[in-house]
């Protein structure tokens, strides 16, 4: 039948005329409770701003400086509710739609999924945007009087404002997934506080990479100007010595980097959210697009790592050192890096690359239920096969490709780290790439395998009994007694998530730790690769009949 | 011939191992409204959710008022409206508010314009004295009579209603029934689904019956009737004589069986096709047995949906 004429929707750029962020705008600026929240967040705001000023202002007698002292803690406060608060309200707003019922209304509304994900994104935390905007004028008269350079304070701003579209994105995709809106709500603003408590450490041993999804890097180049001139000076100095953003052999300002990177992990958001409400029971990525982005991960970990290796800035102790080197042992003239920091690194690296693998494997591997319907509609087109790209389509050979990617890069961080200047007496094993490869293929097919022969449930049991209580009952054991620490190790050792932690410390070295220790992970960890292997191709042949009976299942029309 | 305003071609629709609606094919005229009749689990909403691009079908073609729903969900959501089984509403709105935000998604021109079109629902669907009343304080009739206002806002040219008439009462039943016809003769389509089926054999045009996914019969409210009835016809005689004398002319010939006699009318089952029927027709006038009304009585609604529950049953 041909189709009528195309009517044209709204463009998504008209976000001031965008419906969706209108109707909150109605509901969530209604005067009386939006004058409550306004009322309190002034009275935070000005009580910060008048308590800084006022205790510093009989010890700083310059005007400029005391101007300058409310910024910082105006900065955490404006955090706490765009990014605290607005990425719950995101996650909550968006599950609480679901939970009514009346996201359906919104699906059939004739608007571009596009304008819909900026509808959202900007609607369902408008009045955080509200309360956030009645802090500025605050910070603009602390600004104006510390006489702070608008050059630093558009740069943090900037990044300010990206960060918070990152983690309201971020909280609409947690929404979307979840069925219970206080659920929703934790688990966004938890993971906002992870990003600002623990990805700060992990960046610290090697993943560079994960502070420039926070506000940190800007923050740290930019707070010399945010604090009294005395001290901002001394942190300017000290400031001098803080590496630009490097990726691979560019040099970038720390600004540009973060919007950058932030940017492109939006954008990945924005794609899972389109994929959904175009379709509201697709994966949130295509295969194509999780592979990419797995890959894309890979290059900004390594391209954020190595060029800080031969100076040593990639290395944790680096920074205590500079810091607090003389304090901590005076005799030291020449810092070097410790054995442990790169087995620690290496380890880490590994971890990160084995959770990003199996997060986009959970996201891409299709469940039982798909793959039927994927054959049904492929036999009634007359296919024989799957198209390669579809949902319902294995993921296998993209477990695969991004087990390959992982272990390729996770082999070059490890090679370039022990090849450095310096660990001139370190090497890496013969049979480092290959384990590598082995640990995250073994993780990730599994993982794979798993989903697409048992579902989601049981997959879920088999993590917590495979994979948690393992760890658990082994750390229970490594506590109890100094004689359990090598049964410990064995037992920890069959969780999948181990296996980069013992591995590193197989590829080189295990100096530093306890000798029943030293002697149990080479064996426990070489013994459960072994294991892991053919559990994976157990499990393989398993999801090869299970395939084939789901298409066999799919013939009786 | 106008374009009809849904077809739907050979739509099959699982959950898992469960076919929830088993390549169902159907086409349903403009301007009229169609009825979707069917017990629990018959594959109604799964249908009318494809239909409205709330979900992805495991295969089939749809096309709703000339667009391919599946290439054109935007144009076709333009044009068509859905009012879910157990409508909701959100908490947080008043119900101008819901309106108006609906009349805005679709485009319906400034605040005043919209205004007036969302006064124009509530009064239709009795609700206006209540237009600044949250809409979580409404009863469930009222919330049903809202949604159904919001599906008319944008003055739809097909109308897909879930079981529309559940909550309302008699009066509520009725005027939606009458405010439904009244847009069928406008020239709307108005596909509805209900379990009150001597209601939807009142209101609609036409009709299909499904069952555990599948399209039993479909066509005007006689033609299903017949379609799903017995192979035997309830038929009766009404005679100006005397009835017994009926009864007596009819028992022991071909095909009759179950004679009662109610007065002057006889009611009998017979087993034959119409020829047979006109044949029994003529030899009761050539008998000079005075008749005066020959009528079918086909089987209710009622009868052939329990008959088709209870099979489900045995099953």
């Amino acid at each position: 039948m041909k189709g009528r004429k195309k009517l044209k929707p709204l463009p998504a750029w008209m976000i001031w005329a965008n419906p969706i962020l209108k109707r909150y705008a109605r509901s969530r600026l209604r005067p009386a409770s939006l004058g409550v929240a306004l009322l309190m967040t002034i009275l935070v705001a000005g009580f910060f701003f008048f308590l800084a000023r006022e205790t510093t202002a009989r010890a700083i007698q310059n005007p400029i400086d005391v101007g300058r002292i409310p910024l910082i803690p105006l900065l955490i406060l404006q955090g706490l509710i765009l990014f605290g608060l607005g990425t719950g309200q995101a996650a909550a707003g968006i599950t609480t739609e679901a939970d009514e019922g009346v996201i359906d209304y919104q699906r059939l509304a004739p608007m571009t999924p596009f304008a819909k994900v900026l509808g959202y994104l900007f609607g369902l935390p408008i009045r955080e945007w509200i309360l956030f905007l009645a802090t500025i004028p605050f910070t603009g008269y602390s600004i104006w009087k510390g006489q702070v350079p608008l050059n630093g304070v558009l740069q943090l701003y900037a990044v300010f404002f990206m960060a918070a579209i990152l983690y309201h994105l971020t909280g609409l995709v947690a929404g979307s997934v979840m069925k219970n809106r206080r659920w929703a709500f934790l688990t966004s603003t938890g993971l906002v506080m992870f990003l600002y408590l623990i990805i700060p450490q992990a960046a610290k041993f090697g993943l560079v990479y994960l502070k420039y999804v926070t506000i940190y890097p800007v923050f740290n180049e930019v707070y010399p100007s945010l604090i009294p001139r005395p001290l901002g000076d001394a942190a300017e100095v000290f400031n001098t010595i803080i590496p630009p953003a490097k990726f691979f052999g560019l040099n970038f300002p720390q600004y540009v980097f973060t919007l950058i990177s932030q940017g492109v992990l939006s954008l990945a958001m924005v794609m899972m959210l389109w994929r959904r409400w175009r379709k509201a029971d697709c994966h949130l990525l295509g295969k194509f697009t999780a592979t990419g982005l797995f890959g894309w991960l890979q290059m900004m970990l390594l391209g954020n790592a190595l060029p800080l290796m031969d100076s040593g800035d990639l290395f944790p102790s680096r920074e205590l050192d500079r810091r607090f080197g003389r304090l901590i042992n005076p005799d030291i003239q020449f810092w070097s890096p410790k054995t442990w920091e790169a087995t620690v690194m290496i380890g880490i690296y590994g971890l990160v690359t084995l959770a990003s693998l199996w997060w986009l494997t959970f996201i891409i591997s299709p469940e039982l239920h798909g793959q039927v319907r994927g054959w049904r509609r492929a036999r009634k087109l007359g296919h024989s096969k799957l198209p390669v790209l579809s949902d319902a389509a294995t993921s296998v050979p993209w477990v695969l490709t991004m087990s390959v990617m992982g272990a390729a890069g996770w082999f070059i961080f490890g090679r370039t780290l022990i090849e450095s200047h310096w660990y001139p007496e370190l090497s890496l094993l013969v049979v480092t790439p290959m384990a590598m490869f082995s640990i995250l293929l073994c993780g990730g097919l599994g993982m794979a395998a798993l989903l697409e022969s048992v579902g989601r449930k049981v997959t879920g049991l088999v993590v917590i009994l495979g994979g948690i209580l393992p760890v658990m009952l082994g750390v229970i054991l490594a506590v109890s007694s100094d004689d359990s620490i090598a049964l410990a190790v064995w037992l920890a050792g069959i969780c999948p998530v181990s296996w980069p932690v013992y591995g590193s410390g197989v590829f080189l070295s295990e100096e530093g730790m306890p000798r029943d220790v030293a002697r149990a992970v080479p064996n426990a960890f070489w013994f459960w690769q072994g294991a892991g292997a053919i559990l994976t191709v157990w499990l393989l042949s398993k999801l090869r009949s299970a395939r084939k009976r789901v298409s066999n299942l799919s013939k009786e029309f | 011939m106008s374009e009809p305003a849904i077809e739907i071609k050979d739509l099959r629709v699982d959950y898992g191992d469960f076919v929830a609606v088993n390549d169902i094919s159907l086409t349903i005229p403009s301007g009229v409204v169609y009825g979707l009749v069917g017990p629990n689990g018959a594959g109604k909403t799964s249908t009318f959710k494809v239909l409205t691009t709330l979900m992805e079908p495991t295969y089939g073609e749809v096309n709703v008022a000339g667009f391919d729903i599946f290439e054109s969900a935007e144009e076709a959501r333009r044009v068509m409206a859905y009012m879910p089984d157990l409508a909701p509403v959100p908490s947080d709105l008043k119900l101008w508010e819901f309106l108006d935000f609906h009349a805005d998604t679709h485009r319906m021109g400034r605040a005043k314009a919209r205004r007036e079109r969302v006064e124009e629902c509530l009064r239709i669907v009795n609700l206006y004295e209540k237009r600044s009343a949250w809409c979580k304080e409404l009863s469930r009739g009222q919330t049903q009579r809202l949604v159904l206002a919001k599906t008319l806002l944008h003055r739809p040219k097909i109308l897909i209603l879930d079981e529309p008439a559940s909550g309302l009462d008699p009066l509520s039943r009725r005027e939606m029934r009458i405010a439904l016809q009244a847009l069928a003769a406008d020239g709307a389509t108005v596909v509805v689904s209900s379990h009150i089926l001597s209601e939807l054999a009142e209101m609609c045009s036409s009709l299909c019956v499904m069952n555990q996914g599948e399209l039993l019969a479909s066509g005007t409210a006689d033609e299903v009737r017949r379609a799903l009835g017995r192979a035997e016809r309830n038929l009766s005689v009404v005679t100006f004589g005397d009835s017994k004398k009926v009864e007596s002319w009819l028992e022991g010939r071909m095909g009759v069986s179950d004679l009662k006699v109610d007065g002057s009318r006889v009611g009998f089952q017979f087993l034959g096709g119409e020829e047979e029927q006109e044949k029994l027709l003529v030899e009761l006038v050539s008998a000079g047995l005075k008749v005066c009304a020959f009528e079918e009585e086909s089987s209710s609604f009622e009868e052939i949906l329990v008959r088709v529950a209870k099979g489900n049953r045995e099953v």
